[in-house]
């Protein structure tokens, strides 16, 4: 636990607690002053991203921390999308997702700027990092849906928005093209850094697995459509678990130790 | 006539079934394969038993595009599908296994990995091979014209400060920093690539020879909270640290780029030239070499890594098929069924079609 005296530090710590009172603002039905706080936590949340950025002076996708910091920012953009273009709600569960990312940012891992080491310096980087950064938002939101309807949840309260069930499979639908993109550009990458498309590296085959949950999934619902809607959900959730393993354990544990440890 | 349908039906959950068995099979050896690393999973997954499981993936695949006919029907599926086999089928085909078939059935004698060791100056054309395996030879040699590292300017200095924190000060001439009350302040004077001390009448004198071994350091004044003034140098940590007082430094630089200048020669005539580094590897008669390691401590030789590249077109071409088929079939299909849905709206139709659009959007929900 590292709390970061600097302005880095204050920009993520103010756009977490603006993140939170608007979740708490949106539980007590203030929603105007929630959607005010929601936005004001993107602002900041934007303009830490931005100053990391001009601090490190690439693209700030380097290492855990940046890419937590990312997530916070693409949080509020992701959820907007969803509301307005894909019918599906869960804004409070957002703000939660934006506070919740931008912790590990904020208190657990090191802001200590790094060059880019030769492997990272390709064209490759930003989208291979940015496709799974927004794919991850939305298979986090399709994991808030389908918890939503293991617990018995219908509507959001907004006769516009889907139903769980639906807005589960929506979200997995949103976001299954870009996991698949990243596999993909990152498997090339590694054609080209490292002199093969598969090196059966510990992330590389958790990344695989994540990938291979959701193609489960749509298989399943396929089969079965929504006759069994909680293993449905059960899918949706096997595969956040395996995304946050991915993230995480893949890069942190030294039981996983491989070609991407500079990912730490 | 029912019987068959019945029949047909039983095997298109049959196929369904096994997919979804593979499908989870390999999830599950993937997450084994996690814990057991990259060198043994790759073993394992060249084994006989894994063969056969590769080979029943490609065939429920095949047997899933001939029994459902939307797989067909629906492009985007298709391309989902009809990728995945490319996919599997380069990768089997460039696998040690597919190179082994490769020469029994055409005789290509190909080297499917290995690496390359190449001094400047020199010329090479043996790849060695996993431990044990005699090297082989490429049909055309490689010259090294220069091996070369970048780095990174200005390096940094590493402080350890007397209250066992770090801090890192860029390492600009010229600059100074105040390293607080204990330390006092650091000025960066001069900075050396090859630094040499020459000593005459019991004068010490820093100079940077220019054919000299490779020592970077920098030269810096410390200004104690005292006022008094040290002249001191500091190297980088593999070559020693410069130790004062209550606090310790060194030099860091870190590396931007590894460049090997090769020329590729047959026949005696240099047919090809390029400067590889990482992520720009050089692709020549079949193979790609790609800047592996170097000679850490001379900086004299380079390791490449020589990969071959059958199947590589193949699997390529089965990952552009899927992503077109995933966004097609879960983006693009919706859009333009909202953009025809929404025109059909604003012009009143006869019938009610966007209703009957709703309906077919809505049913896979």
């Amino acid at each position: 636990m590292e709390i970061k005296y600097t302005i880095q530090g204050l920009l993520i710590y103010a756009a977490m607690g603006a993140y939170l009172l608007a979740f708490v603002m949106s539980l007590l039905r203030h929603r105007k002053a929630g959607d005010i706080l929601y936005l004001l936590g993107f602002i900041i949340a934007v303009l830490a991203f931005g100053y990391r950025w001009y601090d490190v002076r690439h693209t700030p996708l380097q290492n855990l921390f940046e890419v937590f910091l990312c997530l916070g920012m693409i949080c509020y953009p992701a959820s907007f999308f969803c509301r307005r273009i894909l019918q599906v709600g869960g804004r409070c569960a957002d703000m939660l997702i934006g506070a919740i990312v931008l912790f590990p940012a904020g208190f657990i891992f090191s802001a200590q700027p790094q060059q880019l080491p030769p492997a990272l310096q390709s064209w490759l980087f930003v989208p291979h990092v940015a496709v799974y950064m927004l794919s991850y938002i939305f298979m986090a939101k399709a994991t808030f849906q389908a918890i939503s309807q293991l617990a018995g949840k219908s509507y959001d309260g907004d006769e516009k928005l889907l139903p769980p069930e639906q807005a589960t499979y929506r979200m997995i639908c949103a976001g299954f093209p870009l996991l698949t993109l990243g596999l993909v550009l990152g498997s090339w990458w590694g054609k080209l850094a490292w002199g093969d498309y598969w090196g059966w590296d510990p992330k590389e085959l958790w990344s695989l697995a994540s990938w291979l949950v959701y193609v489960g999934y749509f298989h399943f619902r396929y089969m079965f459509g929504k006759k069994h809607a909680r293993i449905n959900s059960a899918w949706a959730i096997a595969g956040i678990a395996a995304i946050l393993i991915t993230l995480l354990w893949a890069n942190l544990s030294r039981l996983f130790s491989g070609l991407h440890s500079y990912a730490t | 006539m029912g019987i068959k349908e019945s029949s047909k039906k039983k095997f298109r959950r049959v196929v369904m079934w096994s997919a979804l068995t593979l499908i989870i099979l390999l999830i599950f050896l993937s997450v084994y394969g996690a814990f057991l690393g990259a060198e043994r999973t790759q073993r394992l997954v060249n084994t006989l038993p894994l063969t056969v499981y590769w080979l029943s993936f490609v065939l429920i695949l095949i047997a899933g595009l001939v029994v459902f006919r939307r797989l067909v029907r629906v492009p985007s599926l298709l391309l989902i599908h009809a990728g995945c086999v490319l996919i599997l089928a380069g990768a089997m085909w460039g696998s040690d296994a597919g190179h082994k078939l490769q020469e029994q059935l055409f005789g290509i004698d190909k080297i499917r990995t290995g690496r390359m060791v190449i001094y400047e100056g020199h010329t090479e054309n043996h790849v060695l091979l996993e431990q044990g395996q005699t090297p082989k030879e490429l049909p055309f040699s490689i010259h090294l014209k220069d091996f070369r590292l970048e780095y990174y300017k200005p390096g940094s200095i590493l402080v350890y400060m007397p209250d066992d924190t770090t801090r890192r000060i860029p390492a600009e001439t010229g600059s100074e920093h105040n390293l607080g009350g204990e330390v006092g302040k650091v000025k960066i004077v001069r900075t050396f690539e090859r630094f040499r001390l020459n000593i005459e009448d019991d004068r010490r004198e820093a100079i940077d020879a220019p054919d000299g071994e490779l020592m970077p350091a920098l030269e810096v004044i410390i200004e104690k909270p005292d006022g008094s003034q040290l002249k001191r140098y500091v190297f980088e940590p593999s070559q020693g640290y410069m130790y004062k007082d209550n606090f310790q430094m060194s030099y860091l630089r870190m590396i931007s780029d590894y460049i090997s200048e090769l020329q590729i020669i047959e026949n005696d005539k240099v047919v090809a030239e390029k400067n590889i580094e990482v992520n720009h590897p050089l692709h020549y008669g079949g193979y790609h070499f790609y800047q592996h390691r170097y000679d850490a401590e001379a900086g004299q030789y380079t390791v490449l890594e020589v990969t071959s590249d059958t199947g590589l077109n193949l699997v390529y071409g089965g990952y552009l098929m899927l992503c077109i088929g995933v966004f097609w079939q879960l983006w693009l299909r919706h859009i333009f069924t909202g953009i025809k849905l929404k025109k059909l709206r604003n012009t009143p139709p006869p019938i009610n079609w966007g209703a009957k659009y709703s309906g077919f959007l809505l049913s896979q929900e």
